[in-house]
């Protein structure tokens, strides 16, 4: 069930997938904006796999591990759910300033 | 199976194997279906079987609330137009949506008692669905169930205690259970 897809059909995929996700957002639960967001998060991650140019990124990989194994929480323990967010976030964060503030 | 353990067992899966549903399980869950309860009997439903591959996942990219990826998934819509014509606007406004669901919970039970997993998703593009399957004016797609071997099973999510949710004769009155979950 899984084709090599090019960049260009990753990219449009995810595209789809944020238009679809806007939509859906209109009038479902409050919850599933971050779930979606989450979800596209979870697809960015994968995005170096399908384009040329782009270098694997680990710290996005293990997000995205991360990711995949708390966003269905938001379906039964919202507030892990929102834990989960906030401990992603942080990673992020400490991530930015390893990235962007480390002094040489 | 019991009933009870069909019940209790289901789950909503969102890891698949890629294995190939045999003709012979589609049919017994669509007969399920079928033979679910409707207002009036009016049987407004109408299933579209997606199994081409690509028409599938095209299905699931303009699906937000598809997750994971299965061999198959079957779009149950209303015939508002025949709920109107038999039901009124009652049917055509509310009877469509249960009677549809109660068809929906038939299969995703048959897909239990068969060895399937199941996920009942309600967060598809209407709009792009409607166009990519062709669906006409006054039909409506209600509810989409994807189907396919589970490759986990999910751990089953708390319920709701049966004193928070059951009244004795009036509401607010408390309803003798030993049942606490």
């Amino acid at each position: 069930m899984t084709e090599q897809k090019t960049g260009n059909d990753y990219l449009f995929e995810i595209a789809v997938f944020l238009a679809t996700s806007a939509q859906g957002c209109l009038n479902e639960p409050p919850l599933y904006g971050p779930f979606r967001l989450l979800d596209a998060l979870s697809k960015l991650a994968d995005f170096p796999d399908h384009a040329t140019g782009l270098s694997p990124d680990p710290f996005l990989k293990e997000i995205k591990a991360i990711v995949d194994d708390k966003k269905f929480l938001v379906m039964y323990d919202v507030d892990a759910f929102k834990k989960a967010i906030e401990e992603i976030v942080e990673k992020f964060a400490k991530e930015m300033k390893k990235r962007y503030l480390q002094t040489k | 199976m019991d009933v009870f353990e069909v019940i209790k067992g289901r789950r909503s899966v969102r890891k698949y194997k890629p294995d190939v549903i045999s003709n012979d399980l589609v049919d017994k869950i669509l007969d399920a279906a079928r033979w679910a309860p409707s207002g009036s009997n009016i049987q407004p439903w109408k299933f579209i079987v997606i199994s081409d591959k690509n028409l599938l996942e095209l299905v699931r990219k303009v699906s937000p609330g598809y997750l994971g990826e299965t061999p198959l998934a079957i779009l149950v819509c209303s015939d508002r137009e025949r709920e109107y014509r038999v039901g009124g606007s009652l049917g055509r406004d509310y009877l469509s949506i249960s009677d549809c669901s109660m068809a929906v919970e038939n299969m995703v039970l048959a897909a239990y008692a068969l060895g399937l997993g199941s996920c009942i998703v309600k967060s598809f593009s209407r709009i792009a669905v409607k166009e990519m399957l062709e669906i006409p004016e006054g039909i409506e797609p209600e509810l989409l169930v994807i189907i396919g071997y589970p490759a986990h099973k999910p751990t089953p999510p708390a319920r709701i205690p049966i004193r928070e949710i059951v009244h004795l004769n009036k509401y607010g009155n408390k309803f003798p259970t030993s049942m606490e979950r």
